[in-house]
Formats: structure tokens, sequence, C-alpha cells
């Protein structure tokens, strides 16, 4: 059975599997596999980058979507004709042929990774280019193009040690997916504490960011630069609490991660 | 020719062939990005990375291995293409292509109409009525005036191509006319170190560190912390090389070396590599560099005895940093209000650097190296260096792309191949060494033919003129030379490349240039001021041959057979040259009596793999790969021969040492404010006035910042269709059109009323550019920031665009008085929204030309009207 794991903490942004994808299929008729996909407009397999924080606390997360060739794939029932079939391997396939332009799966999937050909009148989605798998392939293009090894595909048995640390997309829709993600991206909170009397960052402050709900507790400490980044957390609300000897603490009793946070440069008193 | 017959069990029932093609976009006859094409029925299937292993055994080529701190880095069994390469099908059957030849409408021998340049539309002609033209022309021209009143735009960036070669095959046959005039490159991208680091260092000819012999398997090894200043690793080296860089920032990474990236913008390799993002004002990098130097000098923290061995001039130096000449100290306070870096933050960097093996990453343009007077960052930048005992293990200059640029062993950082090969014996455009006696750099073009006479110092050739050069005085016109009255260009990007290009393109408009040629494979950016248009082809359409050799993995040859028929009735560069030279009777001499497969092979024979493989297996296998040299662990990293003994290997400036103070400077240029002996911090001065402490920034108070593109290669790839889907390459704006992305901070784009979305024009004294304002946390206040390279769209020709071609307003002059390089980023403008529909109204002409929803910019928008394709 084969799995597609992508790692987000090795993916640059390059775009490459996005526009493989394109290369592949724009134009080419893989037909009983899929139809050609439109010039613009489909993205089978998406990057989208996520700008997370604020000036100048900020990173860039690449997210990826993509078919997630479900074990329990919703679109397969909701498909009036049939058209939509699950192979031995794993992968989801919409047959062209047989799609009448129902739309129902793309209504039914919880991914939004489902197309709709207008012209052709079917519906279109990632076929992990099974056309080439069948045929002498390894990998599909999306995989092969990876440059940093942020996409890996291959047998479920064999990708254990990473199957291990990975994630799925949206578990309560109990999908199954045959996709995996590692290191998708949680939250931070993130600042930078300073001593403004002798004009100095302040390293190795220890900063302790508390779930206001569950009470967990995460520390980290300040580095060279005073810069603090605790990343990883869930969405809810927290409370900080920052921590140097010969200062007065200081504590910031609810802080928000709907969104990233910045709390900017932070400065703490001398005792005395 | 087909190497691999596959069958298809599905879809149409073809038979597909793989085809190697190197999709590197330097241009200069040494490709990388080796790729591999499956065609059928006469259309290209895919472009895939290029397996090594596809048809050699790896044992064969001998993968290199770097080990360091019990870890291992290995190249991959594949090419790192970019996405520029893979999704070139766009590029190939774009509809922005030239298919047939064309003439400017309003265009005639009789009534030339030059001020319409720009202006008018297109219409077809056939390639015989177009080289009569041309032959026509030349020979009035060269009657009238003498041949050097042709200018030869033959230089820059394209595809990599051999015997097909994007630039300069037209100077032979100018030549066997009788001459020309040349445009000389300035040696763009790397101007500040040019112009100024080679007066500290030497470092011929870039003034960039040489050698690099080794520096990665030493950064593994020894680097503590490595500053990427003004360096986007994910964005520069992509066309030169492929993403070899982003595995080795990974790399890095993963063995805990610290990544500090200082930028005025969040560029692509910060956003995922940097452990901490130093934001600093454009182009104020020196007032950074001289408060750390204060540091260091009043901390004690200089490696003294390093510097009395290795370096002159330090007193004065030392004199300028703690304020004994200008009574001002530059400490980091002072440094803090010109930068935008708290004083605080300036300090640790200071204290990190001189207690860690720091190495300076670099990539070729960016925020640094290309303002007004970047002599001076990049002359303080190894003068730091050189105060922490530059060439020991783990301190170095490194650069993230253009390894082995010039075939030169020395300059490949990464484990060399046994030996680099080369295809300049055959390559059919210019040479680095046939620069005539009249030429004109490229940077003062517009001054040449709208203010004649012009003067400059240098460059004399294609950043290969060593330093001494600049101290030589050059003029146009030269006495008993012609001024140039036609040009002829297969480098038509100056519109979006160039410095203040708005007035180069009112250059294009004078009287006194009677006619214009362009040859190249889309219609964009200056051919739009061209007369008459010849369509060249991609190397998709032709049979070649080329080397890999940028890409730091391995090193190939690739037998580039044809892929596709030439579109329309399109000729490659070489083809369009020996169709104009068999119309004045000059083929045989011009081709010098070989085919192109003769050139090919001769190509084959002088590239110094004939030793390894044969012509019919290379044939046969489509490439060879060069193997890794088993000795390469045997050459010493990076400048250690001048650390342990500079005696014995002394630089090439005039004391073999590291000059904190240039005689050399003070004796030929003893006023000059702007480059003065000892580097300083020039804010402003006779050259430039771009500058927040300048009372011009209270009309324009932002600065620019303008890296080399990310999803273009200079003027290559506006027209991607895929690439021109992704939200960081284009932004929509409400009419439709995909704007250029302009970066904006939240907070500037408040006070100017201006949402993300919004067409916005940014404006100086030298024009307006129309572009998508996109509102980011990745650029910091008061500062905007745009790639360049856009196609141009003129809504007024030389006054107003709406693709987004900032060059068009950037400076005007030279790097400063005595330095030749363009000024491209770093100045100043305002930015504010335009009302989109009321510029429809004003010009409405402009606003309904057809234009391509997926690929933007095409053929049919500059046809003249009823004109069939």
């Amino acid at each position: 059975m084969k799995v597609l794991v992508i790692d987000i903490t090795k993916c640059n942004g390059c775009h490459n599997c996005q526009v493989a994808c394109k290369d592949e299929h724009v134009g080419n008729d893989w037909t009983p596999y899929a139809k050609p996909q439109p010039l613009i407009g489909q993205f089978w397999t998406k990057t989208i980058d996520v700008e997370r924080g604020t000036f100048p606390k900020v990173k860039v997360s690449y997210m990826h979507t993509i078919c997630q060739h479900c074990d329990n794939a919703p679109c397969i029932p909701a498909c009036p004709q049939q058209a939509i079939y699950r192979r031995d391997d794993g992968i989801v396939i919409i047959d062209p042929e047989k799609c009448t332009g129902s739309r129902n799966c793309l209504d039914v999937c919880p991914y939004h990774v489902i197309y709709f050909n207008r012209d052709l009148n079917i519906a279109q989605k990632c076929t992990l280019c099974s056309h080439l798998l069948d045929k002498d392939w390894k990998e599909p293009r999306c995989v092969d193009v990876c440059p940093t090894g942020a996409l890996t595909f291959g047998e479920e048995r064999d990708l254990q040690h990473l199957l291990n640390k990975a994630e799925v997309l949206l578990p309560e829709h109990k999908t199954k997916p045959r996709v995996y993600y590692i290191g998708l991206p949680k939250r931070f909170i993130a600042g930078s504490v300073y001593d403004a009397k002798r004009d100095m960052c302040i390293q190795g402050a220890k900063i302790t960011v508390c779930d206001v709900q569950s009470g967990d507790e995460f520390a980290v400490a300040s580095n060279d630069f005073g810069d603090f980044w605790v990343d990883g957390l869930k969405v809810g609300t927290f409370s900080v609490k920052i921590e140097k000897e010969g200062y007065h603490a200081k504590q910031i009793p609810s802080v928000s991660t709907d969104k990233d946070v910045n709390l900017g440069d932070i400065e703490l008193q001398c005792v005395g | 020719m087909a190497l691999k017959m596959t069958k298809a069990k599905s879809g149409n029932r073809r038979k597909e062939k793989r085809i190697v093609k190197g999709l590197g976009f330097c241009g200069i006859a040494a490709d990388a990005n080796a790729v591999e094409v499956d065609v059928a029925n006469g259309k290209i299937i895919r472009i895939n990375p290029l397996h090594y292993d596809r048809m050699y055994r790896p044992e064969e080529f001998n993968p290199w291995r770097i080990e360091a701190r019990g870890k291992v880095f290995e190249p991959a069994m594949k090419s790192l293409i970019p996405p520029l390469s893979l999704g070139y099908k766009n590029r190939v059957y774009s509809p922005n292509r030239v298919l047939y030849p064309l003439k400017r409408a309003d265009w005639n021998p009789g009534n030339r109409n030059t001020q319409n340049r720009g202006k008018s539309g297109y219409v077809r002609v056939s390639w015989d009525e177009a080289t009569d033209i041309i032959v026509s022309e030349l020979k009035r021209i060269k009657e009238t005036y003498g041949m050097e009143a042709v200018l030869s735009q033959s230089d820059g960036h394209a595809e990599t191509k051999t015997v097909h070669a994007a630039h300069g095959c037209h100077r032979k046959l100018l030549r066997l006319l009788g001459g020309f005039t040349l445009q000389t490159r300035n040696t763009d991208s790397w101007e500040g170190w040019v112009w100024g680091a080679k007066h500290v260092w030497g470092m011929e000819n870039l003034g960039q560190m040489v050698p690099v012999t080794n520096v990665m398997d030493d950064i593994s090894k020894n680097t503590e912390l490595i500053l990427f200043w003004g360096c986007d690793p994910e964005t520069t080296s992509w066309g030169w090389g492929g993403q070899l860089a982003s595995r080795a920032c990974y790399w890095f990474t993963e063995l805990g070396i610290e990544s500090i990236y200082i930028c005025p913008d969040l560029n692509y390799g910060a956003a995922v590599h940097a452990d901490t993002w130093i934001p600093i004002r454009p182009n104020t990098d020196a007032a950074l560099q001289l408060a750390i130097a204060y540091v260091w000098i009043t901390e004690g923290t200089c490696h003294k005895e390093y510097m009395a061995t290795h370096s002159v001039g330090f007193e004065k130096f030392r004199e300028y940093v703690l304020g004994g000449e200008d009574n001002i100290p530059k400490t980091p306070e002072w440094a803090a209000d010109i930068t935008g870096i708290p004083s605080r933050t300036i300090k640790v960097l200071a204290h990190k650097w001189a207690s860690k093996r720091t190495t300076i990453a670099h990539g070729n343009g960016g925020p640094y190296i290309r303002g007004p007077y970047a002599t001076e960052p990049a002359r303080l930048e190894v003068l730091l260096l050189a105060m922490q005992g530059l060439g020991r293990p783990g301190c170095h200059q490194v650069k993230m792309m253009e390894w082995s640029i010039y075939q030169q062993h020395q300059r490949n950082p990464w484990p060399r191949p046994l030996f680099i090969p080369h295809l300049q014996a055959a390559d059919r455009g210019w040479k680095y060494e046939d620069t005539p006696r009249q030429f004109i750099p490229k940077c003062l073009i517009h001054d040449a033919i709208l203010n004649p006479p012009v003067t400059w110092w240098g460059t004399t050739t294609l950043s290969r003129d060593p330093v001494e050069k600049q101290f030589v005085q050059s003029k146009y016109p030269v006495d008993g030379c012609p001024e140039v009255h036609m040009i002829w260009t297969d480098t038509p990007c100056l519109a979006t490349c160039w410095n203040d290009s708005n007035s180069i393109l009112k250059a294009y408009q004078h009287p006194k240039i009677e006619f214009i040629l362009a040859q190249h494979p889309w219609l964009e950016n200056d051919c739009l001021f061209a007369d008459i248009i010849l369509p060249s082809n991609t190397k998709f359409e032709t049979e070649d041959i080329g080397v890999d050799i940028f890409g730091g993995q391995f090193d190939a040859i690739l037998y580039e057979y044809q892929c596709i028929e030439p579109r329309g009735e399109s000729k490659s560069d070489y083809e369009v040259v020996c169709t104009i030279a068999e119309k004045l009777g000059l083929l045989e001499e011009y081709t010098g009596g070989r085919s192109v497969a003769g050139w090919i092979k001769h190509g084959y024979k002088t590239s110094g793999v004939s030793g390894h493989i044969s012509f019919r297996d290379l044939k046969k296998k489509g490439y060879w790969v060069v193997p890794t040299a088993p000795d390469w662990q045997s050459h010493e990293a990076g400048m250690k021969g001048f650390y342990d003994d500079p005696e014995q290997n002394p630089l090439t400036t005039p004391s073999g040492k590291i000059e904190f103070y240039s005689e050399r400077l003070a004796t030929n240029f003893p006023d000059d404010k702007e480059r003065p002996p000892v580097p300083h911090w020039v804010p402003y001065g006779e050259s430039h006035q771009e500058s927040l402490l300048h009372p011009r920034a209270q009309q324009y108070p932002l600065l620019i910042c303008s890296n080399h593109p990310r999803w273009r290669i200079h003027a290559q790839h506006d027209d991607m269709t895929w690439l021109r889907e992704i939200p960081t390459c284009k932004v929509k704006g409400p009419d439709g059109y995909l704007y250029e992305p302009l970066w904006l901070h939240p907070s500037d784009a408040i006070k100017r009323g201006i949402r993300g979305g919004d067409v916005v024009k940014i404006y100086n004294e030298r024009g307006e550019v129309l572009a998508g304002a996109r509102l980011t946390e990745r650029i910091m206040p008061s500062t905007v920031y745009i790639d360049h390279g856009a196609r141009y769209d003129p809504i007024v020709p030389g006054e107003m665009d709406r693709g987004g071609a900032i060059n068009t307003i950037c400076p005007h002059n030279v790097t400063s008085k005595h330095a030749t390089g363009q000024v491209a980023s770093g100045y100043l403008v305002e930015v504010e929204k335009v009302d989109i529909e009321e510029l429809r109204r004003k010009y409405p002409a402009v606003f309904e030309r057809p234009y391509d929803q997926a690929a933007g910019l095409c053929l049919e928008r500059f046809l003249e009207r009823g004109e069939a394709r």
C-alpha cells in the first residue's frame, strides 16, 4: 500500500511539486488515469506559503494540499456513477471516462482537493501519477522533482520510521488519509527581552508559557539577541512569564494564539 | 536519434524519446540544471531532472561525500533543478513567442518615426523582405557613417547554448563588414566587489574571495556562524546552478551552525533557514559594519597579530572609525539611527562574530551590493573579515552560486571534479577578448546617445578587467569614430534590467538612432522599440552540445538533440545571423566553412572529455558525468595559504596584503569623496542623493529594495504561466491584469490607504511604475520591496510602465564618480494607490490591447490592429 509523506520542515517553498504536476498533466492525456488538466487554475498538488508572526519575528511555512487518497474516501460513495475507485495500492482515481460531472465529490471532500473541469465536464484530481507508476517510475513527478527530500513516496511498511512521527490532516473526519505530514505548523509565541538602561539584550531569560486551560507549561531561554520562540503551541490562550536573575519578572496574563504571536521588544527592569 | 524508446501503455499510443538538455540561464557557454526532456509526436511531454545514474553506475563517477561532526552530506543522484527549468515548456510554447519576422508598422527607410518607438504596432513581413531591409540598412550605414555607427548589444543572460549561442553571434558578421561599436557589460550583480573590494584584497576578476576551494567542506567542519549578508540562497542560485544551495543551508542547520540573515526583507532563504533575521534599511550596511569595527577596536577583539602581518594601513581606518577624522565615533548608537537596527543588537552581533568562527555567504545582486556607493560595504566587509583572521579554518567568504565560473576549480567551494569540461571553441557567440576600439558601457548607453560625449573609468570588457583598468579613462565617441546610428540587439532587456531605463528608452526614440534591429524568441522589453524583429528560437528547437558545470554536485557534458521543430518561422540566433550573412554573400566566411554538426563535433573534441567517452557513445547515451577527483581533499581550504604565510602567498594588491588604506586610490583619485582611500559611510554625495538622510526623502520617503527575482532570471521567464499563478509571483488587480508584487509593510500601507491587492504606483522623478500591493510582515517599515526583471508594458514609453519594470526608475548615475557600476537597489521612492479605471479612461488604446490571462503580455498585444498572427 502506497503512502506519501510530506515533511514541512524540509520544504523550501520552491513549488517544484506544483509545477511538475502541471508539466505532467496540462496538455497531456493520460486516460484512463486522467484527462488533461486545464492550463491554469487547478492545483492537484498545491504549495501555500503561510506567513507567520509579525515583523521582525517572522517565519514562513509552506503548506501542501493534495488528494489524501483516503482509505475511507468520502468521494467514492458520493459518486452517482461509481466513477471513483480505490486501487489495490491505495491510490484513489476518478475515472475520467465514467465521470459525468455530478460534482458530488467536490462537495464531500473535506480537503478541497478535487477540481471541476468545465470544458470536459468532469471532476479531476491527483492520481499520484499512477500512469507512470504503472510503467517503470518509482515515484510521482512531484516527489521526483523535490530537491530537499521533503516529499517521500513508497510502501507503507517501508516508511514506518517516518509515519511514526507524522500526522494526518483533519483526523476528525476519519477519512484515514494515505498522505502524512511531518512538522505541520502549530503556533508560536515569540519576542525579545532587553535592558534599556544598559542598552543590552538579555540572554538566558527564562520564558514560561502556560496553557491557561490545561495548565501545561512550556519553557525556553532567550538567546544571545534576547529573542525567544516558543513553538509548537496549539490554538488557545496562554500566560507568559519572563524571569531573569537581577530583574523584576514580567507576566503577560492572556495571549491568544489564534495566530502566531510576536510580543515585540519587552523591557525588563533591574532589581534595585 | 532516439535515446530510449518506450511504449506508452495508456492514453495516446505514442513513442516517447528522451533527450538531455541543459536548462541553466547564465547563457555563456557554461550551463547547469541538466534535464531529461521526454518528447513524443513532435511535442514536449515533460521535463525531468537528469538522473545521473540512469546511464552510469555511481562508482563510475565517484560521488563525493563530506563528513563533519559525525554526519554525512552527499550529492543527490539527480540534478536539483529549479521551477524555472522544470516548467520551461511554458516558455517554449509561450503566446509571447515571435513566430515571424516583424516590422514596426510606421517605420520604413523613408519615414522612420523614431518618436513612436514603444508605441507603434508591428506587421508581419517575410524573411526575404526583412533581410532585404537589414542588408540595405547595413550598407547605407556603412557608406554614410562607417561600421562603427552600428552598436552591438550582445551580452547578458539567456538560455545557455553553444553553437546556437543566444548572444553575440552577429559580432563576427559585423567584424567581417568592417567593425562595430560594442556595448560592454558593466560588472553587474558584482558592482561593489569589483569597484570596491578589489582595492582592498585584489581577488581578480570579480573582487569576491578566490580561491574558495573546499570551503564547503571546511565550513561543515569548522564554522560556527554564517552571516547571509544581502544573500538569498533560495533565489539567485536557481538559474545558475539549481538547488544544492538550499540543501547546503539545511545541512548547515543540521550541523548546528547558526545562520543570521542581514537584509531589509525576510528573503526566501531567511524565511526558512534563518535562526535570526536582522532587518537593515537598504544600503546602510556600511554604517553597521563600521559600528562592528568600533566595538572590536574599542574592546580589543581584533586579531591584531594577523592584522600586523596580513594587512596595511589599519591606523587610518582606526582613526576614521573612532571619529578622529570627522568627530563622529562610529558607535553602535550612531549606526542604530541609520540602519534601523537597535544598538544592543549590533553589539551582540559584533560580540558573536568576534567569538565564533564566522563565514559570510553571498548570492549575487541583492540589497547589499548594487546600491549607490556599493564600493563601501564591499570594502568594509573585507576589512571586517581581515580583523577576524580571514583564511583561518571556518572563516571565509563564500558565494552560494556560480560555482566553477570561468571554468576555474578555484571558484568551486564543493569537492572538485576531475576536470571542468568546456565548449568555448564551439561557442558561436561573443568572446571575452573581442572589444573593438569604440565601446560604451551598458550603464551609460542613455548618456552616450542623449548627451555625448561621455567619459568613464574602466569597463572595457565583461568582468575581466584587471583592477588597473579602473584607472584608465575612456570616452565616446572615440576620436575619428562616428556616433551610433543603428542598434543590433540580441539582448533586448535594458528596459527591465538596467539603470534609469526610462532614459535608455528615450534614447531609443532619438532620431539619430535610425534603425533598431532585434532578434529574440519573445516579443518583450526593448523589442518594443525595434524597427525589425527577427524570430529566434529556444534550445528545444535546435541540436547542440552543452556542459553542466555550475551545479556543485557533478559536472557533465550533454549531447542536446533537437526536441521539436522550430516554432513558426523561427531560427536559432546563429541561423538568424547566417541568413543575413548569406544575403551579404558572406556565409562561408561567417561559418568558417563548418556546419552546425561540424561545430558540435569540434566542441566535443576540444571539451576535454574525448579521452573519457567516444563521440558515438556520447550521442548514444546523451550525457557523460565527470567523476569527482579522487584527491579532492588534498587541497587546502580557501585562503589558508595566505593565512599561513602571506609573504609566500601574497594577494594581488600593490602591497600583497589586505589594504585598509589604498595608496593607489589616494594617488589616482585624491579628491574622491565618494570612494576615498579608506572606506567610508557615504549616505549621499555628488553622484547620488538616495538616502533617508537627504532632503529628497521628504518627497520620496520610502527606500526601495530590489533583488534578483525569485520567479525569473532577470528579464527571463516572466511569461511562465505556472509561475504566474503563485501568489508571491504576481498579484491580480481588480482589472484582471497580473501585476508585479510590491511588498509593503502594513504600517506603511495604512498611512497611504493601500489595501492588499490594490494597484499602486511606485514613483520618483524618473517615472512611474504600477504594481500590485502585497502587504507583508516580511519587509521592514519605511522600506518597500520589488523584484526586478518584470516585462516592460508601457503606458507612456519612457515615463509610465504597467508591467512592473522597476529599473525604469532606478538611479541614472553609476555607482560613484570613478566607479562605473549600475545602481539598481536602495533608492528613494513614494508609493500611492491608483485608480486603474481612471488610467483606463485616460489611455484607452493602451488598455484595450489584447492580454493573455495565463501568460500576460502576448504577441497580439503588440501587433497592428487587424494583423493576423
